[in-house]
């Protein structure tokens, strides 16, 4: 695939000598919709904002469509940004919001108001044109301010944070939408930041795991998923069970680890070099736990107390207790009736096929293993 | 129970006692005097020639212009020069402490006493002032050119005083205004001009108008400048002060009722045009 933004050892830093972005190297293709997943204050805003250009940068990179962006201000980058905020400008009706684009590029007229008319049906926010923005709802001016980025056809489509200030069933409706949109409209790169792993991994064809300024992973969401390449990354898609373990053994395609709850064995993920005896993380995804007799292939078996279980509608999260307050949580599909008893023993196991190693805590320097895991 | 509905009310009270005493009754009172053929309380004939003769006096047309005019024109002089400051204020100095050591130099003027401050125009602006003093020194003139006594010298005087009134409720305006409104504007492919003239000038439109308000206010009611550096122009308010000493109190009532009547026409149109509600809100 073609490379629309490119990205080169990107540094920022703001007044004090706080580095926002320590390196970033990035690489975003045409028609992708690529997702930056962090926590709040791992610099995913000031990415999107150096992109668009009213942020400068210190050192590093950045290039769009070939062309190096140093010195070109926002105004002349094919790159269009939808804030968080929204920012929709208040003295102005949802038309000339819309149009306000569209005019700045001295279209005439009558294409404006055929362009405008046409995104504001694909987005479903028709009779608004009058309105002004304290007159609408927050999804309509989401909506708004969505449309408004989109008419002046981007190649780059930046959305910072478009999903955090709605209630949960208008954010699986617009999730849906934008993916919906993303499919319409070809040429247009969509790069979206959330601290939302449900709407990262769902609307990501790629994404990237950002922690304090640097990225963490990138890859497609099943990548990230299911061979994380650091504890950091592990942790933050999805519900994980991590113990941290000294390597006992390995073999071409196994790692034996001694952990606080006994040895286990996981499949190696990749040809990195791991001595014996290194502290590693040792993880399993809570769907891949089973009660023993449920599933005989598991290598993996260890005994431990039922303590208690979240109940989220479509499944169920068992929580156990392995002793030494080492806990095991198991997701399970809501039908699978189990009929546990409190307090009483079960065995738990697991195939190594499910199980990884993952032996560094994070990309950034100085992350401990263990405090990374007892959330020290 | 209804103290607990009502009572709030009574925090209005003093505001209201002393408005209603000291401005809305003496309001009333000179509206109604205008009417009056002589100032007599006992059998009052109430009468329009007052109004007739203001209307019919051949020197009605240029008293108007002078007044209005030379407020007009000291209120735009005072937003061409303020709004810049205003904007170089909350744009362009970041830190809030220095933005406060500017705001505060700017009131030391009203620190000092009225006489003199007018007194001190003399050294400046006078045959032998400063400014007279420069142009000759860089060759520029080389006879003293008469700076004071002119519609210049009260515009220039008017200038300095007004203008705090002109940039602090444009500084209030402009920094109440989303940076991000701006980024959007800038992202929406606005080149910098018309980021200021679409987004940041409309939206600081509130603060000019009320530092425009506050302008010509002070000016249509400063009767004292015009008489002493003007060189001699005659303003309403220059003539209800003559008419009133005369105690010739019915037509000085009728031109101050003019004056506060054509002040609120020019602000009610201002308001029209201009959305208050925005800088409050």
């Amino acid at each position: 695939m073609d490379t629309i933004v490119e990205i080169r050892r990107l540094v920022k830093r703001y007044k004090g000598n706080i580095n926002a972005l320590k390196g970033i190297n990035l690489e975003i293709g045409k028609d992708e919709f690529f997702v930056i997943m962090g926590p709040s204050g791992c610099g995913k805003s000031t990415l999107l904002k150096i992109i668009a250009g009213i942020l400068d940068y210190d050192e590093g990179e950045l290039y769009i469509g070939g062309k190096d962006m140093k010195y070109v201000p926002p105004h002349k980058r094919d790159v269009s940004l939808m804030l968080e905020n929204y920012a929709l400008f208040p003295h102005m009706n949802i038309y000339d919001n819309i149009a306000f684009g569209l005019r700045m590029l001295n279209k005439d007229e009558t294409e404006i108001e055929k362009e405008v008319s046409e995104i504001m049906k694909l987005l479903e926010i028709k009779g608004l044109e009058k309105r002004y923005p304290n007159e609408i709802s927050g999804g309509q001016r989401q909506r708004v301010a969505l449309a408004r980025a989109l008419v002046i056809r981007p190649s780059v489509l930046l959305l910072d944070e478009p999903l955090s200030h709605i209630d949960y069933r208008l954010q699986r409706k617009f999730a849906s939408l934008l993916k919906d949109i993303h499919r319409k409209i070809s040429g247009t790169a969509f790069v979206l930041t959330t601290h939302d792993q449900h709407h990262g991994l769902s609307l990501a064809d790629n994404m990237a795991i950002m922690n304090s300024g640097m990225i963490e992973q990138v890859g497609k969401p099943e990548d990230i998923y299911m061979r994380p390449k650091t504890l950091f990354a592990a942790r933050f898609v999805g519900e994980i069970n991590t113990w941290s373990g000294e390597v006992l053994e390995i073999s071409h395609d196994s790692v034996w680890v001694k952990t606080s709850i006994g040895v286990l064995k996981a499949s190696r993920q990749n040809d990195e070099e791991i001595p014996n005896g290194q502290r590693v993380g040792y993880i399993v995804r809570p769907e891949n736990i089973r009660i023993a007799g449920i599933n005989e292939k598991a290598d993996n078996t260890v005994e431990a107390v039922f303590e208690g279980m979240f109940y989220f509608g479509h499944y169920i999260e068992l929580v156990f207790n392995a002793g030494g307050n080492e806990r095991i949580k198991i997701t399970t599909p809501t039908y699978n009736n189990l009929d546990l008893k409190i307090n009483k023993k079960y065995t738990l196991g697991w195939s190594s096929r499910d199980a990884k190693i993952v032996s560094k805590p994070s990309i950034l320097e100085g992350v401990d293993i263990e405090d990374l895991i007892y959330g020290r | 129970m209804y103290i607990q509905r009502y009572g709030k009310y009574l925090l209005l009270l003093p505001g209201i006692i002393v408005t209603g005493f000291f401005l809305v009754v003496p309001v009333i009172l000179i509206v109604v005097v205008s009417f009056m053929q002589y100032f007599t309380m006992k059998s009052p004939t109430l009468t329009l020639q007052n109004y007739i003769d203001f209307i019919t006096s051949p020197q009605t047309p240029t008293i108007l212009a002078n007044t209005f005019g030379m407020s007009i024109a000291a209120s735009l002089l005072t937003l061409l020069v303020g709004y810049p400051a205003a904007y170089f204020l909350a744009f362009r100095i970041e830190s809030v402490k220095t933005r406060n050591y500017i705001i505060s130099l700017l009131l030391v003027p009203f620190l000092i006493d009225w006489n003199a401050r007018t007194i001190a125009w003399i050294p400046i602006l006078g045959e032998y002032g400063a400014v007279n003093y420069i142009l000759q020194i860089l060759n520029i003139t080389r006879e003293p050119v008469p700076l004071l006594f002119s519609r210049w010298t009260l515009l220039i005087i008017w200038l300095q005083t007004n203008i705090l009134f002109m940039i602090f409720p444009i500084y209030l305006a402009l920094i109440r205004i989303d940076p991000d409104l701006i980024n959007a504007a800038r992202v929406l492919k606005a080149p910098p001009s018309k980021v200021f003239f679409n987004i940041i000038f409309k939206l600081s439109l509130p603060g000019v108008a009320v530092g425009f308000t506050f302008v010509l206010v002070n000016t249509l009611g400063d009767y004292i400048t015009p008489a002493l550096w003007a060189g001699g122009i005659q303003v309403l308010g220059l003539s209800i002060a003559s008419f009133a000493a005369n105690f010739v109190w019915p037509y000085a009532a009728t031109l101050s009722t003019v004056l506060v009547l054509i002040a609120m026409a020019v602000l009610f149109i201002l308001f029209k045009l201009v959305d208050i509600k925005k800088l409050v809100e």
